[in-house]
């Protein structure tokens, strides 16, 4: 089925940009939709079935692709909506991009070898860097410059990883590099060898899962990118960058530097939180302040893997429930930008006055982000500090707190400045667009949805978390 | 023979790490291609012949000829034919390269194993570590680029270290240098130099908060 799916979004997506006419490139992006929601369901209904060898739709990939499935229509409606007022030729190339990157990063939450996950996480980039690049303007260039370039230098990185996993895989005894191969072996060869390769791998891949190190990639790019696609890049690509860790993170850890990768996740947790706070603190332009968001989840993600126990199922939990806020919010900074015209934060005011359907998104989507109850993120956040507390990380949790008490006080400032202020810079926008108050539909659908994870999470979908989490030895 | 290869490309790392005109860098980044076609001529005897004649091709043709090329035609192209913005001075670039040295040397020793060979290893990080530095110590765009080239080889000596048994993944790793090089060189000549004025890093940074 895989291979169908491979070529009917190849076939769409040279449809939508050689078939020059609009109607024919949405019928192509409203079916690669459809085919991807039918994609998923039958992944989830063949859970651990493996197809062309390097694909299997084990838990972990499926219920990621479940989340990208219901995002993905939300994201080609609001791309249209975009589009609206512009005649341009870019409309093909942005949605054959959007195809290719979907159909990649599918690929890359199924893929079970190392190489041919890398393989497609280089595809994500080219895709991505094609929508980064979609307003051409030097902001546009300068993001996709950067983008490319050290996403480059991170996937050089991961591939001496994988080189330095080949090596020790060769040693004891294995050929080929597929996940379940690297856990079976991992335990037999010198675990100075797997420090490295983890090391080298977690660095190249941060690029994706917009982590520190190399957290800076997603916070450019985020920033200029159309807002759909900042929504798909602050989301699907940040699960597909986690999905690749946790599963390096999952093989290793029957192995004797598993505490020594769990310090490693810790650090670059903690200091990614730090450093989104910081930032926030600064942010002057909208969505870089809710990339910078992205970055601090991210770093929650990472310091719930490392503290273990009860941590893993708060992190998938956290993540899946992060995609549906991140992408309301990207979609809501998306009408923002067409009713003030403007994305800077001095220049933004008055929003619940000019357009209340969305003032009212961004309240709920800034309770949701800051973990405040109802929100989903408060069960998956309280279950983080409860693993902190239970495994005496004091420190650390301390350290978090903290700093997760700067992120609340930097982004309601920044969202009650956007909602009931005066703007304290006038820019000239004489004719706002009036936007229907039911484009925020799908936003207040995925709001909903972390509201009611709050406190009912249907059986499958716990089930697919725990299965997913429950391919680390030592869980 | 082939220490003395490598022992030329460590000298050429040096020579780049402090050097400040850019032709002298296109220059080295060829040179580092034979040198690398020359290395794996004597050291990858044991994979077969069509792996062999495509990583020589892609020593030869892409490395030593098709990247300077298209470096040198940055340099026509922009008028920009010296370093005049580092962040160190050449003397401090130098003491670093050669602590980065030391350092490799440190850590390939401590990675010995009996299947690894460790001079590879040794230029490998070296390499790895020229790349890193000059991206982080050099202002132009056009260093950038050139790090990122080193950082490429760095990968290249990776794999020799590691033996002729992942033939696979050494190749899957020349089409990414070559793809990717491609495409960032490319973008560099046709969009950012029509952009950019002289290709400074620092008219790369209007994306603030």
């Amino acid at each position: 089925m895989i291979l169908y799916y491979f070529i009917i979004a190849a076939i769409l997506s040279l449809v939508a940009v050689f078939v020059k006419f609009r109607r024919i490139a949405k019928a192509a992006i409203i079916t690669f939709s459809l085919v991807q929601a039918a994609f998923a369901s039958y992944a989830y209904l063949h859970l651990n079935q493996t197809e062309l060898s390097y694909f299997t739709f084990d838990s972990l990939g499926v219920v990621f692709l479940l989340v990208l499935s219901v995002i993905f229509p939300a994201a080609v409606f609001h791309g249209f909506r975009y589009f609206k007022n512009r005649i341009t030729r870019r409309f093909f190339y942005y949605h054959a991009a959007l195809i290719g990157l979907i159909t990649a990063i599918t690929g890359a939450y199924l893929a079970n070898e190392a190489t041919v996950v890398w393989i497609l996480v280089e595809a994500t980039t080219l895709f991505a860097s094609v929508l980064i690049y979609h307003e051409k303007t030097k902001y546009a260039l300068e993001a996709t410059w950067k983008y490319i370039f050290l996403c480059s230098v991170g996937i050089a990185f991961a591939y001496m990883g994988i080189l330095f996993l080949g090596f020790t895989m060769n040693q004891g005894g294995f050929t080929d590099l597929s996940f379940s191969a690297i856990t079976n072996a991992a335990s037999l060869v010198d675990p100075l060898y797997l420090k490295i390769a983890f090391v080298f791998i977690f660095i190249g891949y941060s690029t994706k899962m917009e982590i520190f190190p190399m957290h800076t990639v997603g916070i450019d790019a985020n920033s200029v990118a159309p807002s759909p696609v900042g929504a798909l890049i602050s989301t699907a690509m940040v699960n597909m960058g986690f999905i690749i860790i946790f599963r390096i993170y999952a093989a290793l850890s029957a192995t004797p530097i598993f505490s020594w990768m769990n310090h490693i996740l810790l650090i670059a947790g903690v200091l990614s939180v730090l450093v989104a706070a910081g930032y926030m603190l600064k942010a002057k332009h909208n969505k870089r302040m809710f990339a910078y968001s992205s970055l601090e989840n991210a770093g929650l993600v990472a310091i719930a893997l490392g503290v273990g126990g009860c941590g893993y199922y708060a992190a998938v939990l956290l993540l899946i429930m992060h995609s549906f806020v991140k992408s309301s919010m990207f979609f809501q900074l998306g009408q923002l930008y067409r009713v003030l015209n403007t994305m800077k934060l001095d220049a933004s005011g008055n929003y619940m006055r000019l357009y209340p359907a969305g003032a009212l998104v961004l309240i709920i989507g800034m309770f949701c982000l800051l973990a405040v109850p109802p929100s989903g993120l408060f069960i998956s956040e309280y279950m983080i500090f409860k693993a902190l507390i239970f495994g005496n990380y004091w420190f650390v949790t301390v350290i978090t707190m903290l700093l997760l008490c700067v992120v609340v006080y930097a982004m309601s400032v920044r969202i009650m400045h956007i909602c009931f202020s005066e703007p304290r810079e006038i820019i000239h926008n004489k004719y706002p667009e009036k936007i229907h108050p039911a484009e925020t539909i799908t936003q207040f659908v995925f709001l909903m949805l972390v509201i009611a994870l709050c406190f009912y999470r249907p059986p499958f979908l716990d089930e697919l978390i725990r299965q997913g989490i429950s391919i680390i030895a030592n869980h | 023979m082939l220490n003395f290869l490598i022992i030329l490309f460590a000298i050429s790392l040096i020579y780049l790490s402090v050097s400040e005109r850019f032709r002298t860098y296109a220059k080295l980044i060829a040179a580092q291609g034979i040198l690398l076609m020359g290395i794996a001529l004597f050291e990858l005897k044991e994979v077969n012949t069509a792996s062999l004649i495509f990583i020589l091709a892609e020593t030869l043709i892409f490395k030593t000829i098709v990247v300077p090329y298209l470096l040198y035609s940055i340099i026509n192209r922009t008028g920009v034919y010296k370093v005049h913005n580092k962040s160190l001075l050449g003397f401090y670039s130098l003491i670093l390269a050669l602590l980065a040295l030391v350092l490799s040397i440190v850590m390939a020793n401590a990675l010995e194993n009996p299947k690894i060979d460790t001079v590879y290893l040794t230029i490998a990080l070296f390499t790895l570590f020229i790349g890193v530095l000059l991206v982080v110590n050099h202002k132009l765009i056009f260093s950038h680029m050139i790090g990122f080239l080193v950082i490429e080889n760095a990968v290249f000596m990776f794999s020799m270290s590691v033996g002729s048994e992942m033939t696979m993944l050494i190749n899957i790793g020349i089409l990414l240098d070559i793809f990717v090089s491609v495409l960032i060189i490319s973008i560099l000549i046709n969009r950012i130099g029509s952009k950019f004025n002289k290709l400074e890093a620092d008219n790369l940074n209007s994306l603030k908060n």
